[in-house]
């Protein structure tokens, strides 16, 4: 009952009105953000980070908005998938599979509700798993000492790649890059100056949100720029309102999505795009009767379930341990860093405010979404209209103006370029651009950790793999690296960007 | 092929990451010091990356001519919005880029010139005069 006294002093935070205003602010650009092709969740959310911190909103509405946001992509990714073939973002490819079809036999308004509801269903489970079992992992993380929590980084920087069938050598350069980055700047507990060759520049260090920003909206520019994609036309929306029939011929699929997605949402580095694999791949051995990909209610309902949901799982390592499941979270996680909060066990007694009210303003986030996405479509189907050309360009005119409006540097915004050159680069390489962020981001944290538990045994690497907690921690690693160096070798999961 | 590139980079980035941490000198109560840190993630760098070069897996496709002429142009845009942007003020040098980059993009001229024309002070009303974001209008140069 404790729980239910919390989430309902959340709601008391998230009804604040600028809270209100936020959810649905929030929920209607992400929806926008997710159904445009070209840009995600990670993107959408990396753009809005430094205009959160010009207007000064305090953490809790600045997560609010950017959960909202990142809830919002998730809803709208399907919209595109469905009525253009093209993902509008990177967990709705699978979307596509059912939901194309469909929409070529003039069911598109079928498949959008289906869609509409699967994806409430799956963050509703989701935020309702959230509610109970974080605050148990949170209680069970305070046993922690320094040693365990630097087995979690590196189980975090050895996962995170996660089973995407990328070589996971690449991941941990990529992470190790990231690490590398984080240590330039002043040494926090000696004041050594490292890896600043004299520029006093740099001496706070490369800032995670600018390089953010860089890594994944400018790098997006570019990739842009490679080849001028075209999928197949707009499809007419056929039939106006939805038959409910066909609706409710997809709630058994949504619901063993919801779980799905949600168990592969909390595993560190699985994240939503393999949540909705995982759904539509299970969805179909069980329920296949030839009838997959060619348009089954049932194809598309479970997808969208499975990577809504996962999006809220993810969210459960993040509160709770302070390490990452997805990108998105990832890029979160770098504002609440920022914003002077370390999230982990401890965030829920020192902070119950910004959890419950997060919580809270999740459930209003869902309901939102569902009357966005059913009675309202109609107004995201016309943005599909808008051309890149006129759009692209205003993503990076927002960068510009929102890194400028924190840090009022023109060198910050010349970091921020040489961190898309350098994000495009590692991208083409087939380097995933999450590990660097986080290795950037928590860096700092580890470093502090390691050293703690080395002046605990004075300089003995022993001290490391002594607690039982730590151990687990290592195999628990050593066993996923694995998985995912067999995965790589047969790859079978479609690679994400 | 690009994998072994990819993987001599990190070799030569690690070796030098390294190689200076033996620069930062411990305090006292601090046995190990700013060092250790750097040698614990570049030493395994180094080793990854020295497999990546000797056993590599993947190569990348770049664009064709067109394409990275394209790229080459969008970094110039790029540097220029950065370093111009205090000189010049935000909403000369935003027309420029947001232009620049649309035709890059495949606007026709005119397109491109309404776009920018609109988006440019329209950008600076909505953020600076409306939501109260400081951002130079006109620039450094100008006075």
């Amino acid at each position: 009952m404790e729980i239910l006294s919390s989430l309902w002093s959340g709601f008391a935070v998230a009804a604040l009105p600028i809270n209100l205003a936020l959810i649905f602010g929030g929920c209607f650009a992400g929806t926008l953000i997710g159904a445009l092709p070209g840009l995600g969740p990670v993107n959408g959310v990396a753009i809005l980070i430094p205009l959160t911190f010009a207007f000064g909103l305090d953490a809790t509405s600045s997560m609010i908005l950017l959960s909202a946001v990142y809830y919002g992509c998730m809803y709208g990714g399907r919209i595109s998938a469905i009525l253009l073939n093209i993902p509008g973002d990177e967990p709705a490819i699978m979307t596509t599979l059912d939901g194309y079809p469909m929409a070529k036999k003039g069911q598109a308004a079928d498949a959008l509700a289906i869609s509409g509801v699967a994806s409430f269903i799956g963050a509703t489970l989701a935020t309702i798993g959230l509610t109970l079992f974080a605050p148990m992992l949170a209680k069970a993380a305070i046993h922690f000492g320094p040693s365990d929590y630097f087995a979690l980084y590196v189980m975090a920087f050895a996962t995170i790649g996660g089973i995407t069938g990328t070589d996971p050598r690449k991941t941990l350069l990529a992470a190790m890059l990231g690490l590398m980055l984080g240590t330039v700047g002043l040494d926090p507990s000696t004041g050594v100056a490292r890896y600043t060759f004299g520029s006093f520049n740099l001496y706070d260090g490369f800032d995670p949100i600018v390089a953010l920003v860089g890594l994944f909206a400018l790098s997006e520019i570019l990739f842009f720029l490679e080849e001028r994609a075209h999928g197949g036309g707009l499809v007419p929306p056929g039939r106006v309102f939805p038959r409910f029939s066909r609706v409710r011929e997809g709630l058994g699929a949504s619901l063993r999505g919801s779980l799905i997605g949600f168990v592969a949402g909390i595993l560190p580095g699985a994240g939503a795009s393999l949540g909705a694999v995982m759904s539509y791949s299970f969805e179909k051995r069980i329920s296949d009767k030839g009838t997959f990909g060619q348009g089954d209610p049932r194809g598309v309902a479970a997808p969208e379930a499975g990577n809504n949901a996962a999006s809220g799982g993810a969210l459960i390592p993040m509160l709770t341990l302070g390490v990452p499941g997805s990108g998105t979270t990832a890029v979160m996680l770098a504002m609440l860093i920022s914003l002077n909060i370390q999230p982990g066990p401890l965030l829920f007694q020192r902070s119950p405010d910004l959890v419950w009210g997060l919580v809270a303003a999740l459930y209003l986030a869902n309901l939102v979404l569902l009357i966005l996405n059913l009675p309202l479509i109609g107004m995201f189907t016309r943005v599909l209209g808008l051309p890149a050309w006129g759009l692209m360009p205003l993503v990076v005119a927002i960068s510009y103006l929102g890194v400028y409006a924190i840090t009022h540097a023109a060198f910050d915004l010349m970091v921020m370029v040489g961190f898309g050159i350098l994000g495009f680069v590692l991208r083409k390489l087939e380097f995933s651009l999450v590990p660097v962020v986080l290795g950037l981001l928590l860096g700092m944290d580890m470093e502090n950790n390691l050293r703690r538990a080395l002046s605990i045994s004075g300089g003995d690497f022993t001290i490391l793999v002594e607690s039982p907690i730590a151990v687990t921690i290592y195999a628990l690693t050593i066993a996923f690296l694995a998985l995912s160096l067999w995965l790589s070798r047969r790859s079978i999961v479609p690679t994400p960007s | 092929m690009t994998d072994r590139l990819a993987g001599l980079a990190f070799v030569l980035l690690a070796t030098g990451y390294v190689w200076l941490s033996a620069g930062y000198t411990a305090g006292f109560g601090d046995p190990l010091g700013p060092a250790i840190f750097p040698r614990v993630v570049g030493i395994p760098a180094i080793i990854l990356g020295l497999s990546l070069a000797i056993w590599p897996r993947h190569t990348a496709i770049w664009a064709g001519p067109a394409g990275l002429a394209r790229q080459a142009a969008a970094v110039a845009l790029l540097i220029f919005y950065a370093l111009m942007l205090e000189p010049l003020g935000f909403v000369a040098t935003s027309f420029v880029s947001i232009l620049g980059l649309g035709l890059l993009m495949g606007a026709t001229a005119l397109a491109g010139v309404v776009t920018a024309g609109l988006a440019a002070p329209g950008l600076y009303l909505l953020f600076d005069r409306l939501m109260g974001l400081p951002l130079p209008l006109v620039g450094t140069w100008f006075g």
